[in-house]
């Protein structure tokens, strides 16, 4: 009897409109749960408000359906790309890590040098090489400078035969 | 061609369609009664439906009954047409369907809950009567508009 006062009270109406107050969704709620006679009424009035949407509907123009699953499509496969994009700039990041974990900085404290023992005859051959040069340089400068003297006396003896 | 190459799944056309089918013109209808312009209310209905199946149909969200659901989702996302103050005149535009029943009061009261989520206090306030009364009246209005339909 109470329920059937509930039922004819107009707190279904509102609910299945949308304006019930938190406190009339939360009664709806457990009432629903308690009364299966509730519950059965309300689901009626839901059934019917569809049915009342159905005598006011408007036929969508051709082509809607189309942009609709074309919007979700393009939607799906932003996501997707965005998923996939996400890991990967993930693991470039753990790459660079690592690399820098790879290589330790040392800071030398020693003088010496460490060189390849092939460079030994390298050097050898540039020390020989080194001092034929010099020579080389030496004796033609010598002799440069003998022959300088050689033209300068045969001037002098032309000048004087020529006087 | 592309999904095939670029692998990637699309929505179930097939649902969507099912969706599309039994949901598109009762929505329509309900967007015209808010928006009252044939053109916008085509294409809130895209942006609308779009949204609505991404969020709640694809993620298996919905709770309640899908068609209140729907109408709900809808309403939020129409707060620019339903935000403005109500004048509480029965819209020209709807496909009137059995709105022809109601009396002037009871059709106020209905459009302005129904279309526009006004709620009780709001429209007793704003037509000067009782919270029970308009309570009453709407309820009245919804039992009628029932009755025609056999319920």
């Amino acid at each position: 009897m109470e329920i059937n006062k509930i039922i004819e009270s107009g707190l279904m109406e509102t609910y299945v409109m949308g304006i019930a107050t938190e406190e009339e969704v939360q009664k709806v709620l457990s009432l629903k749960k308690e009364f299966p006679a509730f519950k059965d009424a309300l689901e009626q009035l839901e059934y019917d408000i569809e049915v009342l949407a159905q005598s006011m509907s408007i036929e969508p123009p051709a082509g809607t359906l189309a942009k609709i699953e074309h919007e979700i499509n393009e939607i799906q496969r932003r996501n997707q790309a965005v998923q996939t994009a996400e890991p990967e700039s993930r693991h470039d990041k753990n790459d660079q890590e690592n690399k820098q974990e790879r290589y330790i900085e040392v800071e030398s404290e020693s003088n010496q040098m460490r060189v390849n023992k092939a460079w030994k005859w390298v050097f050898i051959a540039v020390f020989v090489l080194g001092k034929v040069f010099l020579a080389s340089a030496i004796y033609f400068y010598l002799e440069n400078r003998q022959a300088q003297e050689q033209i300068k006396e045969l001037k002098i003896e032309l000048k004087q035969k020529i006087r | 061609m592309f999904k095939a190459v670029l692998n990637i799944p699309s929505a179930e056309p097939k649902d969507i369609r099912w969706f599309y089918d039994q949901y598109a013109p009762m929505l329509l209808g309900y967007i015209n009664g808010i928006v009252q312009d044939h053109q916008k209310s085509e294409d809130q209905l895209v942006s609308i439906l779009t949204s609505f199946v991404k969020d709640v149909v694809l993620q298996e969200k919905s709770r309640l009954n899908i068609w209140l659901e729907l109408r709900q989702y809808a309403q939020s996302k129409l707060t620019l047409f339903t935000a403005k103050d109500h004048h509480l005149k029965p819209n020209q535009f709807v496909n009137q369907g059995k709105l022809d029943l109601l009396d002037d009061l009871q059709k106020q009261i209905f459009c302005a809950v129904y279309y526009h989520g006004k709620s009780i206090p709001y429209l007793a306030a704003k037509m000067d009567s009782d919270e029970n009364e308009i309570r009453n009246q709407l309820k009245l209005s919804i039992d009628k508009m029932r009755r025609a339909s056999g319920n």
